[in-house]
């Protein structure tokens, strides 16, 4: 009953839907990452407004369910006014929750940076915000490649919720093919494999980066 | 009841999510204030949530939507006017989208329920829904209906078809075990392989599929289930019923001259009558 060239004929559009699949979960990490640094440099600040904050989004975007997240954004944000499409409310709302998944990586990768070199780096004048960007962030990633590499994965499998406020990414259409065609082994078993090459990519290049960025060697 | 949607632990999540959400919709009650058929015009576009999995109305065929919605939509906007947009979201999605205003009405179709006519207002039907079975080609031992007695039948969990199965196996001498299924798919899928012996399903969604698949499935005539209609879906809301009221002149129209006939032909393999307006439903 396996049927071959039923995966043939919907491989083009699978793939092509999971060319979605990346852009949305690659953009997010990205935008996430860039609120994770600010969250999580709130986070260990000084200012107490700036901790509070920093605990309460965290708490907020790591204890709802991002289905639930995805859901408020679309269909209650309308209610106060901000209706915004659905490509939007979903790459935000996966911004908003992985950012609070890599605040908490990176504070991890905060904390283990010497407290000498910032202190060098006060001493030699550098402002908050260059002492940010250049020394901690890049020193922060080097040491938690790992869990950044295994969080842009997760979101890569996270993007499959995105189908419920009306985004098509390779789940959605995997199940529309499976429920139009009544076949739905192959097709789900496809969609596995693509999601399963495109985690393998992300590893491997995860895996370069850390051979390459490795501490020992920038010393 | 159009709810072709499975994955049951998924698809419960997310129904209690909806529901949330629907809850808090209308704890806020209405939003804008504004005649959607008069807005639909001015932006030329008429948007319209469905969801891509319910053959032969809506599904996806070499990656683009097809079937009849699509054809009845173009219709509908041709007569009114309006380039026909659709959204492809999960069911339990759907209604709460209608309400929360971002599209002006839905495809579907529903089954038109006493239930839910209460909270929405439904089109002039376009299709039967009544309940029918769904055997294997050249299976003798059922003829009728009620050939099911002490068989093994299948639907899905969570339907208006399913209850209807249940209704009518209580009226049989020896009831059927029935199979629940998380989606419908999976119980053609057994029904094939010879698990179970019969599927029961709305008419046009079996009709469909023994069309497609003449020598794996056959239709059991007659239907066995109350008579119910499909119907699209639109706001109770008073922005909406000029809309509504414009759709239903189109649909009324298609059904005098014909082309909703040729459209049941083409997509069911046969014509099926409804009523202009259904204004009390029987289930």
């Amino acid at each position: 009953m396996f049927d071959v060239n039923l995966i043939i004929k919907s491989l083009p559009m699978l793939l092509q839907a999971s060319v979605w699949t990346v852009i949305y979960s690659l953009s997010s990490v990205a935008i996430g990452f860039c609120i994770g640094t600010l969250v999580c440099a709130a986070g260990l600040s000084s200012s107490r407004l700036g901790r509070g904050f920093s605990a309460f989004y965290v708490s907020f975007f790591r204890g709802v369910p991002l289905l639930v997240q995805l859901l408020i954004s679309y269909y209650c944000l309308p209610l106060i006014g901000v209706n915004v499409p659905s490509s939007v409310a979903a790459v935000g709302t996966l911004a908003l929750c992985t950012g609070a998944y890599l605040a908490e990586i990176l504070r991890g990768g905060f904390l283990g940076i010497p407290p000498g070199l910032i202190e060098a780096a006060r001493m030699v004048g550098l402002s908050r915000a260059k002492i940010l960007t250049r020394i901690e962030v890049p020193l922060a990633v080097r040491l938690t490649l790992p869990s950044l590499v295994n969080e842009t994965t997760m979101m890569v499998k996270a993007s499959s919720l995105i189908s419920v406020v009306g985004v098509l990414e390779l789940t959605r259409l995997a199940q529309n093919i499976a429920t139009s065609t009544f076949q739905p082994l192959e097709i789900y078993l496809t969609a596995g494999a693509i999601y399963f090459v495109i985690n393998g990519a992300i590893t491997l290049v995860g895996g370069f980066a850390e051979s390459r960025f490795r501490l020992e060697k920038a010393r | 009841m159009k709810t072709l949607t499975r994955r049951s632990a998924v698809t419960n999540a997310l129904r209690v999510a909806a529901l949330g959400a629907v809850a808090s919709l209308a704890l806020s009650g209405a939003a804008l204030a504004e005649d959607l058929l008069a807005k639909a015009k001015a932006k030329g576009e008429l948007t319209v949530g469905t969801e891509l999995q319910f053959a032969p109305f809506d599904f996806v065929e070499d990656g683009k939507q097809s079937g009849m919605n699509k054809e009845i939509f173009a219709e509908i906007g041709k007569e009114l006017g309006v380039k026909v947009t659709f959204l492809d979201l999960p069911w339990p999605s759907v209604l709460p989208g209608l309400e929360a205003g971002k599209f002006d009405m839905v495809a579907g179709p529903a089954t038109i329920t006493k239930a839910r006519m209460e909270r929405y207002r439904f089109t002039s039907p376009i299709a039967n829904a009544t309940v029918a079975i769904l055997k294997k080609k050249g299976d003798a031992s059922i003829t009728k209906p009620e050939d099911i007695a002490g068989k093994k039948v299948g639907s899905a969990k969570a339907t208006a078809q399913l209850a209807q199965l249940q209704e009518f196996s209580k009226t049989l001498p020896t009831p059927p075990t029935i199979q629940e299924y998380v989606d419908f798919s999976q119980s053609y899928a057994d029904l094939g392989a010879g698990r179970i012996v019969a599927v029961a399903n709305s008419l046009p969604n079996i009709a469909y599929l023994a069309k497609t698949k003449p020598d794996v499935f056959e239709v059991v005539e007659p239907p066995f289930g109350k008579p119910v209609y499909f119907g699209f879906i639109g706001s109770k809301s008073e922005d909406a019923k000029s809309l509504m009221d414009a759709v239903d002149a189109v649909l009324i129209k298609m059904k005098h001259d014909g082309r909703l006939a040729a459209l049941q032909k083409k997509w069911f393999g046969t014509e099926m009558s409804t009523p202009d307006q259904v204004t009390e439903a029987s289930f």
